[in-house]
Parts: C-alpha cells; sequence; structure tokens
C-alpha cells in the first residue's frame, strides 16, 4: 500500500476527540503512518498514542524545525493546534471532531490540571476548532476530510467508505478498518445529539 | 444625534437628510413600510451581526487557556 510522496497526510482534530483511533484504522490496512514510541500506551489510550515527538510535534511546528518532508506520503498525527502552524505544502487532512463535552471530560480524565473555569476551557476549545476548521477549508493546498467520532464508533461503515474515498483507498479495505474500531474505548460518554461540529 | 423618547417606548433619533433619502431607495421594493422599521431592522441585524463577530474571535487569552491545557497533557512544552 503507497500513498502519494508527494503529499503529507495528517490526521487532525482536538487532543482527545479519536485521532489515535483513526490512526490504528489506517494501520489495520497497512497504510503508510508515522509514529515513534516516546509516548507509551497507558490509561487513556490503551492501543497507543500514534505520534512523534512524544506528542510534542506542535512545538517543532511552531519554530519551523519539524521535517514534514520526511514525511511525505505518510500519515502523521497533528492535533488541531499544530495545524495553525503548517507551512505552504500539499496536504491531506482528516479531521475528526467529537462531541465536545466527552472531549473535555477525557482531557479532565488524563490532565493532573482541575480545570477552574471549564465554561471559558470549553468557550476557547470550541472557537478553536471553530477557526482551525475555517482556516484549512480556505487553504487551496489543504484537502479536507470531516468525520464525527461519535457516529463513526456507532455506525462505521458510511464514513469508512467516506475515508476510502478520500485517500483514496480501495473500498475493499473497508471491512478490516471497520473492524479495527473499538467501540470498548468510547469511554466518556455524553448524550446524542449534542454534537458541537458545523459543516 | 438628537434623542427624544415617546411614552411608547420609541426614541427618536435623527439622521442627515440626504441619508434618509438614500435609505428610501434602499427600501424600494421591499415591504418595509416606513423609514423607522427598515433602519430598526438593519440596525438589528448588524448589531446581531457584530455580537456574534466578537464572541467567535479566538483571542489570545483563548489561545493562552488551550496552551496551558496542552501543556497539561503533554502535548506541548
Amino acid at each position: 500500500m503507497k500513498l502519494d510522496v508527494n503529499i503529507n497526510y495528517i490526521v487532525s482534530g482536538l487532543e482527545r476527540s479519536g485521532t489515535s483511533m483513526i490512526m490504528q484504522i489506517l494501520c489495520a490496512v497497512h497504510v503508510p503512518v508515522a509514529f515513534d514510541d516516546l509516548r507509551l500506551p497507558d490509561e487513556n489510550n490503551p492501543k497507543g498514542y500514534f505520534e512523534l515527538e512524544g506528542g510534542k510535534i506542535i512545538n517543532k511546528l511552531m519554530n519551523g524545525t519539524f521535517p514534514l518532508q520526511k514525511y511525505q506520503g505518510q500519515f502523521i498525527k497533528i492535533t488541531a493546534y499544530g495545524l495553525l502552524y503548517l507551512p505552504k505544502g500539499k496536504y491531506k487532512i482528516i479531521y475528526i471532531e467529537r462531541n465536545l463535552e466527552e472531549i473535555l471530560d477525557s482531557m479532565q480524565k488524563m490532565s493532573p490540571v482541575i480545570d477552574l473555569d471549564s465554561k471559558k476551557i470549553e468557550e476557547s476549545f470550541m472557537k478553536l476548532n471553530k477557526k482551525i476548521k475555517h482556516e484549512i477549508q480556505e487553504r487551496p493546498d489543504i484537502e479536507v476530510l470531516f468525520v464525527n467520532f461519535n457516529e463513526i464508533v456507532l455506525s462505521p461503515k458510511n464514513h469508512i467508505e467516506r475515508i476510502c474515498g478520500f485517500i483514496p483507498l480501495p473500498q475493499s479495505y473497508s471491512k478490516k478498518m471497520v473492524n479495527a474500531i473499538d467501540p470498548r474505548l468510547y469511554r466518556q460518554r455524553r448524550k446524542l445529539g449534542n454534537y458541537f461540529q458545523e459543516k | 444625534m438628537t434623542e427624544e423618547k415617546d411614552k411608547n417606548g420609541f426614541i427618536t433619533i435623527s439622521i442627515p437628510t440626504q441619508l434618509a433619502e438614500k435609505i428610501r431607495k434602499r427600501m424600494e421594493g421591499t415591504t418595509f413600510n416606513s423609514l423607522s422599521s427598515y433602519v430598526t431592522y438593519v440596525m438589528s441585524e448588524v448589531l446581531s451581526e457584530i455580537d456574534e463577530d466578537t464572541q467567535e474571535v479566538f483571542t489570545k487569552e483563548d489561545e493562552e487557556r488551550i496552551k496551558q491545557r496542552l501543556r497539561s497533557l503533554g502535548y506541548l512544552d
């Protein structure tokens, strides 16, 4: 399985939105993905983080030292805030969204810091998400596919087919990709219909 | 701008005649039957858009909050 070596492929979304799950789905059909083992699987991500630089890729993007060229033709994970620092290039981005309350619950569980003003943090992440979505849709060097974590876990088939169409991958891969989704890892559940995504 | 309150909860404001004429021309073909109702509608729309934009702006404070959270999660030094 080979991807276009002139393109940087990225899985993105807010932290704790399901970016690792998308990486797992891609790995299941041997799509080229790049990650290191600086941050090992733990109880928050039992199947691994699938990150480069131990998750701190954003720092290198901010100071312009991340070697994007080295990763052309492979999927890498860059969480949402890092996309603000993407230099001009040629990108395909799978951007995953999830109910924001679930994201914040999951962050809170993972973080040693207690939220003193969760309402403000929620607003800030909502604004960041909107800003990023707007910017990546406006850039001519980026093709983007939006997928929703909550929907993909509950009803994966159509979403996986969309991912196959976007990359592109043979639709015959979709069964293996669907099987890679582990609904047991969908742990921070809130009520359905409370998505904050807008397309 | 001058303002005069009336007992029905309205105020009167003054705008230059030339501007009023421009607004009247804009009103042609609409269902508004008075300059006041048209100006009220337009101003409400403008103010509501400004409010919306203000709420949506990703400020330095927002960015700082995000960075703090990312640091606590190990995504940023």
